[in-house]
């Protein structure tokens, strides 16, 4: 494989969720230069993603109003899922955006609250760090989450105080229980009202002295997150976690260091951090690429891309994140999807080799997900993939080959650098005759091997 | 048949497998049996367990207490919900020991956060992304393979994961056998040479293994068949081909299933009678399906909810989540049939729900060490003190 054609591919899949056979055709010769300042460009002008927040329901009672808010969360996390997929998704931002949408783990239980969070997240997702933690601290789906709404002056909760630097910040290690005591205190009174905006309850507010970190005052909450952000030790937290998601899970702890260092000098700005990644030599070494085990939703908008899914229902779609363990808005806990290996299990590994040929529909799936907590019963077995695939962008970009060249052509831009595939071995595999059969089968082949699982 | 599956994969086929004749011996077994049931949703302990002698208890529940002439009275303080009487004569044979007040510290109201606390054996301010069992296949002590720990599930719970090794999810062997049954997948397994790296090693093992696995447990699950009266419910048919399983002497050890529907806000009575009458026939036939194999002394049953509900009832029939619960344990080698602590205190209530006594990680702690021979450091985080349990 070429040598660019492979850092491009490596580019696209790591800071978006790979090409469509179009894409592939007009990038895979391109310069990377050219394609950072596409990305980066395309995130800068993005429009805002419309969700649809209401369900319909203006006088219904609580339990109607659950049913239909837990409906209007799927639809949510599909409509989301589709404009990853969308060939005018802006590939970067909405990567960055699940990135951080894992990062502030919270479980979602209202739609408008969750689409106003993904608003925030979206808004932030390559500017400021600074500006990210300040407004999620101010977010009405997070306070309820971490129970900030009960943190009052008489009788602080620390829920917030600690995962905000356990999980958001800083990192254990760097801060005493004291800490959290005294973080607790100067988050009292920050409470959202029935409507989900973001309120400040003085009332409840602890306006006394405090020590945190070794500074005293009367602190309030922004300020200890300005105190929190103070320490390069936070600088170092998140870059760590952005090199394990973007670039590898093994760190080499001197890369790190200096990607910090930059980072915190350059008060916490992400898209320029994001730059210097996707701009580095180091990050194209073979070490770093096709060596990352996908996420469920990197492959399924990795699949949804190169066949041009569309699933019949949001239901398909949630199905296939439930049974492969990443169901957009429902993180396991606070601390998100642990990611690497944890994806991979004899169950959810079979799930994702056989995909491409579920939706194929080559065989029946036959997939039960375990029961909601709620649910009085077991749920029914998935029997088929109900979508439609549209073969067209690919049949353009690959009908033309000989059998041989095409089993290489795929190749590099289905899977990893490193698998080679035998044309003649897996043409007992594969169609014979008419071109677009022969592209179908060994499209279907090459994207149910282990490795098309890597990025 | 017998032999071909094998066959074709015979090089990849670990060492462990290799040369097994599909011929077993039958009640030879030298290994121990763990078996973990998972009532979801939060299983009211009180009403399944019933203070019937507690004025409090009957004044919390005016309507939903169990009334004094239908509790199964097995001693004097407690008694069983009427559902349970299949399990009666298990606790009248000693092979039932009822622990109560079962918790952790700062208990978690929510489902999904304190089953992840019970999967996990986390602190309530801890968050770890692997499992109880998984982090025991990860230990030396259990033998390397895939289906070591069995969920007879189709996909595989927290509990069950480990950071190098996990359990194996089933729910049935000839389901199991038609997703591994791809050809193309299975010549890939075998054209396979080398791998540049850890991450697709671990996908190809895994791959490997699972078609392995596959093939063994389908053909362990022809070996033997229950002659066992089970209910015609899908909790009994998974019981049923655990107990095929174990019977068939499997190299299995590990068995994990889950019961779901017990999170009862609203009229409750009826649901909770159905899931208990459920369960308790089901466990019943599979205790004795056991029993008649000999295998009972061999095998421990462990049965626990993710909270018990709020002592007083609402407004709607129903119970609210709480926290502390009892927990079940079934087998032949118990040190302590019967009840193995005093009922709960209802005059000492946290905030209107249950204060524990027992912490939960006590009791993995001595299944891992006394009944698996496994040191429970390094398994579960932080060091909890043995109960005389097994």
């Amino acid at each position: 494989m070429e040598r660019n054609t492979l850092q491009i591919r490596h580019l696209f899949l790591r800071a978006g969720f790979g090409l469509s056979p179009g894409e592939w055709q007009r990038w895979k010769l391109a310069s990377l230069e050219q394609a950072v300042e596409h990305l980066f460009s395309e995130a800068a002008n993005a429009k805002q993603l419309q969700l649809t927040t209401e369900n319909g329901l203006t006088e219904a009672d609580k339990k109607e109003r659950r049913k239909a808010d837990r409906k209007l969360l799927m639809r949510q996390n599909a409509d989301w899922v589709a404009h990853m997929a969308s060939g005018t998704s802006n590939a970067l931002l909405e990567k960055m955006s699940l990135f951080w949408h894992g990062h502030f783990a919270c479980i979602q239980r209202q739609p408008k609250l969750a689409a106003q969070q993904l608003r925030t997240i979206r808004q932030h997702a390559l500017g400021s760090f600074r500006d990210l933690v300040h407004a999620i601290s101010k977010d009405p789906a997070m306070i309820r989450f971490l129970n900030n709404q009960q943190n009052k002056k008489a009788k602080p909760n620390e829920n917030f105080a600690r995962e905000l630097m356990e999980l958001f910040t800083i990192g254990r290690g760097n801060y005493t229980e004291q800490d959290i005591k005294e973080a607790a205190r100067a988050f009292t009174g920050w409470s959202s009202t029935l409507l989900g905006k973001y309120k400040f309850r003085r009332r409840q507010h602890d306006f006394g002295p405090k020590v945190f970190m070794g500074h005293k005052g009367r602190f309030n909450g922004d300020e200890i997150i300005d105190i929190i952000l103070e320490q390069p030790a936070t600088a170092r937290f998140i870059v760590r976690k952005i090199y394990r998601y973007f670039v590898n899970e093994q760190i080499d702890e001197a890369r790190v260091e200096q990607l910090a260092e930059t980072f915190y000098a350059d008060d916490y700005h992400i898209g320029r951090l994001m730059r210097r990644i996707f701009t580095s030599s180091w990050f194209y070494a073979p070490v770093n690429i096709g060596r990352k085990i996908k996420s469920p939703i990197e492959l399924m908008v990795g699949i949804m891309r190169t066949l041009q899914v569309e699933f019949d229902s949001s239901l398909t779609l949630i199905f296939i994140e439930k049974a492969l363990g990443q169901i957009l808005f429902r993180p396991p806990n606070v601390a998100g999807w642990p990611g690497g290996k944890s994806w991979i299990d004899n169950s959810s590994l079979m799930l994702r080799l056989n995909l491409v040929g579920y939706l194929f529909q080559a065989t029946d799936v036959n997939f039960r997900t375990k029961a909601e907590f709620e649910a009085p019963k077991r749920n029914k077995a998935m029997k088929k993939i109900k979508a439609e695939v549209n073969l067209q962008p690919l049949l353009n970009q690959f009908s033309n080959y000989k059998y041989s060249e095409l089993v290489a052509a795929m190749s590099t831009y289905l899977l990893p650098p490193s698998s080679s595939i035998d044309p003649d071995w897996l043409r007992q595999f594969t169609a014979n005759g008419h071109a677009e059969d022969q592209v179908k089968s060994v499209c279907l082949r090459l994207m149910s091997l282990p490795e098309y699982q890597l990025c | 048949m017998k032999n071909s599956a094998l066959a074709s994969t015979s090089l990849l086929v670990p060492a462990f497998l290799r040369g097994f004749s599909s011929q077993k011996i039958y009640n030879s077994r030298t290994g121990r049996n763990l078996v973990v049931v998972q009532l979801s949703g939060g299983n009211d302990g009180l009403n399944t367990i019933v203070p019937y002698r507690n004025d409090i208890y009957y004044r919390s529940r005016p309507t939903l207490g169990i009334k004094t002439d239908q509790v199964l009275t097995v001693s004097d303080q407690l008694g069983f919900h009427p559902a349970l009487a299949p399990l009666r004569s298990l606790y009248d044979q000693g092979l039932m020991s009822i622990i109560n007040s079962v918790g952790y510290p700062n208990p978690d109201r929510s489902h999904f956060r304190s089953m992840d606390i019970w999967h996990t054996a986390s602190d309530s301010n801890q968050y770890l992304s692997t499992g109880w069992i998984g982090r025991y296949l990860d230990s030396a002590c259990p033998k390397d393979q895939p289906h070591y720990a069995l969920e007879v599930d189709d996909s595989l719970s927290l509990a069950m994961k480990g950071h190098q090794r996990s359990g194996f999810a089933m729910s049935n062997p000839n389901a199991l056998k038609k997703t591994t049954d791809n050809r193309f997948l299975q010549a890939v397994a075998q054209h396979h040479d080398h791998h540049d790296h850890d991450e697709v090693a671990y996908l190809y093992k895994t791959m490997i293994d699972t078609q392995s696995s596959a093939d063994y447990l389908f053909k362990q699950s022809k070996v033997h068949r229950s002659k066992g009266s089970y209910p015609r419910t899908p909790f009994a048919k998974d019981l049923k081909q655990i107990a095929e399983l174990i019977t068939a002497d499997t190299d299995t050890r590990i068995y994990y299933l889950s019961l779901g529907g017990f999170d009862t806000h609203i009229n409750q009575g009826n649901q909770q009678q159905r899931l208990l009458k459920t369960y308790a026939e089901a466990m019943a036939a599979f205790v004795e399906d056991l029993k008649s194999n000999g295998l009972l002394d061999d095998t421990l049953i462990l049965t626990f909810s993710e909270f018990g509900r709020r002592v007083s009832q609402n407004a709607s029939n129903g119970t609210d989540h709480g926290t502390a619960n009892n927990l079940f344990l079934m087998g032949g080698q118990l040190r302590q049939p019967g009840f193995f602590n005093g009922a709960p205190n209802l005059s000492k209530l946290d905030k209107g729900d249950l204060i524990y006594e027992i912490d939960f990680r006590q009791i993995y702690a001595t299944i891992l060490e006394d009944w698996l021979d496994c040191p429970a450091q390094g398994v579960l985080p932080g060091s909890f003190e043995k109960l005389a349990l097994v």
